[in-house]
């Protein structure tokens, strides 16, 4: 037993250009030893092989960029969050970019499991008339179920896309969507793309908000 | 210059297995602004970055060479297939990881040549950069192309390919190159008056000046410089004292081998093993003192995050000061969560003492041990000499302080080797396990590791040649079922890859059409298992007309002029010989700590030998 109160810490991070091709175990990785380079009084994991407490909300696939990651690692001792802000950042590559920090309460409940859903902004460049996508799209949508193959088993996603719209903005169209991104319901957006016939390699698919339980 | 278009960057990324691999963005990465400096060069390691991000020499260069504010220095490694045949399909030419700038743009290109085993792969990244593979087809529109590491101590097989080799340690080198090339940018000259430039460098040997005679029976006769102001023998550089640490290691987003700090303790050995390229190579012993490593332990914690730690030598057990270091480090970090390796330890109790004194440092892992030959009359022969009984009180040691897993390296193939040295190995292995068994049961692992004998280079086994690989096999196979029966693990390197290593070590400038042709038939990534494929070689060699079995099948005779014999590493060819002449009779030689043998190394380097007090040599 430790027994001083650990403080917990919430961060929201941008996941952005080179940093979008590390997997979710790299970053990982990446924090630990990012929150090492800062001297902060880290908290570590119980167990034979102690490592830097963290906890990431949202594995986020490889290739996407993010402006929503969220991330809670634990200190021994209460810190000013601006320090530890300033202190992190100084710490990261500058392709993470912490945009919100706050503190949590110990016992608030674990970011993976309260995580229901995800959205997205995808951004197709001009090459794709939205019309084309959009009625390609509604036609999909309007199907009493969509399946899609995952390690050679049928799932259907339709319950799992909560919202979807097009926008304009110059010259490029944008699909916005809400989908699940919780333990026991997720799906892809790159799923979807898919069933459109668009190569995710050809749009930029960006999380823009993480959806938690209240 | 143009840089590469991103997006189809980005697009073709994301269909690539690790992309990682091709974004850098790293912590310590350094970016500069490409107009900022005078001077721009592209560190290369011809493979992938999983390998290469680990390589010391990279790291050492790329520092210093980014310290400096009028050069920059950015990184790149050999894409791996999927990423290859992507790029060529985009024609995207390879660029580098930090501004994305395409290797043709670059000044200088200096690729590291760590093994011969990556020879193809340097015609592949040339090629892959839209640079013309041989030094005779580029002109001064291309990158300077210049090599360094341990392999171009036989620069000959690379000669057709390669500018200018740097010989020897290249922490000053380098930046003779850089100022001779600055100079000859400044005037405006041709090729040939660089090249010319960089041949009075002492340890650069430009292949170009040099010509090769040959015996009618393919022999060497002599190599000459066909031009003067350049010398006939060209010896190595040395850093008279180890560079100063890294500061500011890169610390890879993705995962790589020997993830972890490396703190280089000391360079060399003297221990004079007789097979041993690197032993020969490296002299004289530089040795970093105590306060240095714990200063360059604390920086890189510091600035990597890392919580493991490696520190790097031959042979650490023969730092002198190597147990205050160990008994330091474990002050310096006990309230840390560092975990110290400490490689290449002597067989003797003393050893594991040594990594006691790390306490709760030490690494979870198994202990290693290279007893390299197991029977009194090979380790003679080898001039490695041990004792069973130590090495049995060793193990008991080891086993008795907690380790469960063990590994011992042994080489097979040595020259006079006969079966009984063979089925000792196997006898050894098995009377370990009864240790480990005797004390822990079933919960100990033993691991015997089997390296090939190949007759490297100045060493004094030099004249000696390769077992061919039926033989090879065969002994490979009597340890595999023994092995298995006693339910030891068993690795070992595949006889024909063993092969192209020898011929490749021990070319000459002919070999290089070979080299050509085998990358032309798909030969790359020869060091990796899956990459290695012989026939793309047996080809190469019978479209060429040259016959493998003229590089290694030979017992040299003992005037021989070698491909190699006008690259100096300060070791005289006397002393080897002399070595070789005791070998053949079964005589050992002391550690050369213990008195000189007068290797010729001193002579070679007594005017630069520093005279304070805490920049030791290990020579007397």
């Amino acid at each position: 037993m430790n027994p001083i109160t650990p403080f917990r810490v919430r961060i929201k991070f941008a996941k952005l250009e080179n940093l979008r091709f590390i997997g979710h175990l790299d970053l990982q990785r990446l924090f630990e030893r990012a929150l090492n380079r800062t001297g902060l009084p880290l908290r570590y994991t119980q167990g034979f092989s102690p490592k830097v407490r963290i906890n990431i909300a949202s594995a986020l696939p490889l290739g996407f960029v993010s402006s929503a990651e969220v991330l809670d690692f634990w200190l021994n001792a209460p810190v000013d969050l601006q320090e530890i802000q300033a202190s992190l950042q100084a710490a990261l590559p500058k392709d993470l970019q912490i945009l919100d920090i706050q503190e949590i309460p110990n016992k608030a409940p674990s970011l993976q499991a309260s995580v229901l859903s995800s959205e997205y902004a995808i951004v197709f460049p001009i090459i794709y008339a939205q019309d084309d996508i959009n009625a390609k799209l509604r036609n999909i949508l309007a199907q009493e179920t969509i399946p899609v193959e995952r390690r050679g088993k049928i799932v259907d996603i339709k319950p799992m896309i909560t919202t979807h719209a097009f926008y304009e903005e110059g010259d490029s169209t944008i699909l916005h969507l809400q989908m699940d991104s919780s333990a026991t319901s997720n799906v892809r957006p790159d799923e979807l793309l898919k069933l459109l016939g668009i190569d995710p390699a050809d749009v930029i698919i960006e999380r823009t908000n993480l959806i938690f339980e209240e | 210059m143009t840089l590469i278009d991103k997006k189809l960057l980005n697009k073709i990324l994301y269909h690539v297995e690790k992309p990682g691999r091709y974004v850098g963005g790293e912590h310590n990465m350094v970016l500069k602004d490409w107009h900022s400096v005078d001077t721009r060069v592209a560190l290369a390691f011809p493979d992938i970055y999983d390998l290469g991000q680990a390589n010391l020499g990279l790291s050492i260069l790329y520092e210093l060479i980014n310290d400096r504010p009028d050069l920059l220095a950015e990184r790149v490694f050999s894409p791996w297939h999927d990423m290859e045949t992507a790029m060529r399909e985009k024609n995207i030419p390879l660029f580098s990881l930090e501004s994305k700038t395409p290797i043709k743009d670059f000044d200088i290109l200096g690729i590291t040549l760590p093994y011969e085993s990556i020879y193809t792969n340097v015609l592949n990244l040339l090629d892959l950069s839209g640079i013309p593979i041989r030094s005779t087809q580029r002109n001064t529109n291309h990158p300077l192309v210049i090599a360094g590491g341990q392999a171009c101590f036989n620069p000959e097989p690379m000669a057709d390919f390669i500018d200018a080799f740097a010989i020897g340690d290249g922490e000053e080198l380098i930046f003779e190159i850089i100022h001779a090339y600055q100079e000859w940018e400044s005037q405006n000259s041709d090729k040939k008056t660089l090249l010319k430039k960089l041949a009075e460098i002492s340890g650069v040997y430009v292949p170009s000046l040099y010509e090769v005679e040959y015996f009618d029976d393919g022999r060497i006769k002599r190599v000459f410089p066909v031009t003067d102001d350049v010398p006939n023998i060209i010896l190595k550089r040395i850093s008279p004292a180890l560079p100063p640490p890294i500061k500011k290691q890169i610390v890879p987003n993705i995962q790589i081998v020997h993830d972890r700090i490396a703190v280089e303790i000391m360079r060399g050995c003297t221990r004079g093993c007789r097979f041993c390229h690197a032993g020969i190579v490296n002299r004289p012993v530089r040795q970093r003192n105590p306060e240095d490593i714990l200063e360059a332990i604390e920086l890189g914690i510091k600035a990597t995050g890392y919580e493991d730690l490696s520190l790097l030598s031959l042979s650490s057990s023969d730092h002198t000061q190597i147990l205050d270091i160990t008994k330091a480090v474990y002050e310096q970090n006990k309230s840390r969560r560092l975990s110290v390796s400490l490689p290449s330890l002597r067989i003797e109790s003393f050893s594991v003492d040594l990594m006691d004194e790390l306490k709760d440092l030490r690494p979870g892992g198994g202990f290693t041990i290279a007893p390299e030959a197991a029977t009194d009359r090979m380790r003679a022969v080898i001039n490695k000499p041990l004792d069973d009984e130590i090495l049995f009180e060793t193990v008991e040691t080891i086993f008795s302080h907690g380790w469960l897993n063990l590994k011992m390296y042994y080489m097979i193939g040595l020259p006079g080797e006969r079966m009984e040295d063979v089925e000792a190995i196997l006898d050894t292995a098995r009377k370990v396990q009864k240790i480990g068994r005797r004390l822990h049961g079933n919960r100990i692992r033993v691991h015997v590791s089997i390296g090939t004998f190949i007759p490297k280079p100045h060493t004094p086994f030099q004249w000696a040649n390769s077992e061919d690989p039926e033989s090879v096999q065969k002994k490979i196979d009597f340890l595999r079922e023994g092995m298995r029966q006693s339910k030891i693990k068993l690795s070992y390197n595949r006889p024909d890859s063993t092969l192209l290593e020898a011929w490749l070590s021990r070319g000459d400038r002919r070999l290089g059409q070979v080299i050509e042709q085998a990358w032309q038939n798909g030969a790359k990534f020869d060091a990796w298992d899956e990459g290695f494929q012989k026939d793309f070689w047996y080809k190469a060699f019978d479209e060429t007309g040259i016959k493998p079995d003229f590089y290694i099948n030979r017992l040299r005779d003992l005037d021989e002029v070698f491909p190699w014999d006008h690259i100096s590493t300060g070791v005289s060819k006397d002393f080897l010989l002399e070595e070789y002449e005791m070998s053949q009779r079964g005589e050992t030689r002391y550690d050369c700590r213990k008195g000189c043998h007068v290797c010729g190394i001193l002579d070679c380097f007594s005017d630069i030998r520093p005279n304070q007090n805490n920049t030791y040599w290990g020579c007397p």
